[in-house]
């Protein structure tokens, strides 16, 4: 049985899927400079407009379940990736309070957003995932199998992401937080931006006219360090192959990679041999954190929407922020560029050396 | 929805009312600049998976809280406008423990973390029965809450056990013979997001080979 996305919705510091992709091909990044989060410092961040990150999967949800050939999602499996999970809402009590007291312990982990979105939509099952910034990555790898061995006709794969304090200031004290818009594989960059999307795809196994499959999924570990990724590529190549090897691809049958392109030091650099190892300049490479940031557990599920609507317009994103590219046997383009495209790929790579790469494809 | 037959060939638990003593840190992991940086969560992991001999291939890891004493660590600089350790918030991460474990014992296989509330082990579970399936392959399937953290005793109202583990080997069974459905025999006291793999472990220490799971 195959696995297809057949409908799907998001929001971002952007907004919702169309604007996103308005921004992506016009190379207008909707990154903010941030005073807020950082004393004495400022951070670039991707800030969406919402109440909180409950109505924001509320609103995106339903917009999936009104687009889609459901009436409910009684018969439908959810999985959700996350990195933070409930955070947000239980540091907002602490840092107010400078007590645990008040602090549900069921609204602070993962299980906060998916049991958000039982009680509001019903699902038949639902089921979360943190391996940090492959989460909904590797919720898509799951769905993806479970249909394939037919336990479940329907799973809709969320990545959802609010931004914390935590996480902003964990990143900017390893170092790797850019005071400006990032510039993924930009030889002058100086780091990532934090952000924070809501994103859904709904996967089943019935092709419709509109359908993008879900081709491919593969993972792997570094086994390297638990921050830095492994300096030969091994583990972001071993990722990649195994996804071309799921969706039975060659190389060369690959148009275009959505990389995960963090834009820090060691991402970039890493990835890009990766996929010069692999692909050489064969392959069309942009990230598109250079307009979303970096949505942490979310990006996966983020991205590959972005590699869905890249294969139905045959629109490659252009590189926003790119001047001087520092690998240069990778094909980065300055501008979009209109081709047939059958195959894309989508990278996500993780602390630990977590690697999860997705092949989707018309 | 679909149920499948697993194998349990290996199965290991542990449980403490405050502290798990004796994780046979130095013998387990003998490289001191890594066992320094351990998490509380991943010592249990190791330990637990040395007993059930599992040291490579696919792991599905679950924890509802995962690493939360580096969280707090990490909450309580924030508070006090200092800023957080680079350590504390790399070990803060849910796949810290598996990450560890794949960098001790450098597998390079896939690591899924599950954290779905109470249902933590259990989901778990029917994760690593979709790997074994897909693979067919033996995976680690191991579950862990590590609790103990400073004024715990502020939000603590699910256990009486602040740090506990529970851990299998599994594979898809070759047939559903004699298989049984999971039975309620954990242990009273366990926080529940790890009581379903409890059950595994106890049926399988009480001679049971074979469980149903659904996926």
């Amino acid at each position: 049985m195959n696995a297809y996305i057949n409908t799907y919705e998001l929001l971002c510091d952007a907004g919702d899927t169309k604007s996103l992709m308005e921004a992506i091909y016009s190379k207008e990044s909707a990154l903010v400079i941030d005073n807020s989060y950082i004393e004495d410092a400022s951070a670039g961040l991707g800030k969406m407009e919402y109440e909180n990150i409950f109505t924001a999967m509320d609103e995106v949800t339903a917009k999936v379940l009104k687009n889609s050939n459901l009436e409910n999602f009684h018969n439908t499996l959810l999985i959700l990736g996350s990195s933070v999970g409930g955070m947000q809402e239980c540091e907002q009590i602490f840092y107010s309070e400078k007590s645990f007291k008040n602090i549900d312990s069921n609204r602070y982990s993962m299980n906060a957003l998916t049991d958000h979105l039982m009680k509001k939509f019903h699902f038949y099952d639902t089921r979360a995932l943190s391996t940090a910034c492959t989460s909904s990555a590797n919720a898509l790898l799951l769905a993806k199998r479970l249909i394939e061995v037919e336990a479940y006709d329907n799973i809709l794969v969320m990545g959802v992401d609010g931004l914390c304090y935590s996480t902003v200031l964990g990143f900017y004290a390893l170092g790797v937080l850019s005071d400006k818009r990032c510039t993924p594989f930009d030889t002058h960059r100086n780091g990532m931006n934090v952000a924070e999307a809501v994103s859904a795809l709904l996967i089943q196994n019935v092709k419709q006219d509109s359908s993008i499959e879900l081709k491919g999924a593969g993972a792997s570990s570094d086994a390297y360090h638990m921050t830095n990724p492994d300096p030969e590529a091994g583990g972001a190549i071993a990722s990649m192959k195994n996804a071309m090897a799921d969706a039975g691809l060659e190389t060369d049958e690959i148009d275009y990679i959505n990389a995960h392109g963090t834009a820090t030091l060691a991402n970039d650099r890493v990835e890009s041999l990766a996929i010069e190892k692999l692909f050489g300049k064969s392959v069309y490479v942009s990230s598109t954190k250079a307009i979303t940031g970096h949505t942490l557990g979310a990006a996966g599920a983020v991205e590959a929407i972005v590699s869905c609507e890249v294969l139905k317009r045959s629109m490659i994103p252009p590189q926003t922020g790119l001047k001087e590219l520092e690998n240069q046997n990778i094909n980065v383009p300055l501008q979009s560029i209109e081709t047939d495209i059958q195959n894309v790929m989508s990278n996500s790579f993780a602390f630990g050396g977590n690697n999860t790469s997705i092949v989707l494809g018309v | 929805m679909k149920k499948v037959a697993i194998k349990i060939t290996a199965s290991a638990k542990v449980y403490a009312p405050v502290k798990l003593e004796d994780l046979e840190e130095k013998r387990i992991v003998p490289n001191m600049m890594v066992r320094r940086r351990l998490t509380r969560n991943a010592k249990v992991m190791l330990y637990l998976a040395d007993k059930c001999a599992a040291n490579n291939g696919k792991v599905v890891y679950g924890s509802c809280y995962s690493e939360l004493e580096e969280t707090a660590n990490i909450a309580n600089s924030v508070l006090m406008k200092e800023l957080p350790s680079p350590i504390s918030f790399q070990n803060s991460v849910y796949n810290t423990a598996p990450s560890y474990f794949s960098l001790i014992h450098k597998d390079q296989d896939e690591i899924i973390t599950v954290s779905s509330g109470m249902k933590t082990s259990l989901d778990t579970l029917k994760t690593a029965a979709l790997q074994a399936l897909v693979s067919g392959e033996k995976i680690f399937c191991v579950a862990i809450e590590c609790i103990n953290i400073k004024n715990i005793d502020e939000i603590n109202r699910c256990t009486e056990y602040l740090e506990a583990g529970a851990a299998i080997v599994l594979e898809i069974a070759q047939n559903t013979e004699d298989a049984k459905e999971l039975e309620d025999i954990g242990i009273p006291g366990v926080i529940d997001s790890l009581q379903d793999l409890m059950c595994v472990v106890m049926m399988h220490e009480q001679g049971t080979e074979k469980i149903l799971v659904e996926l």
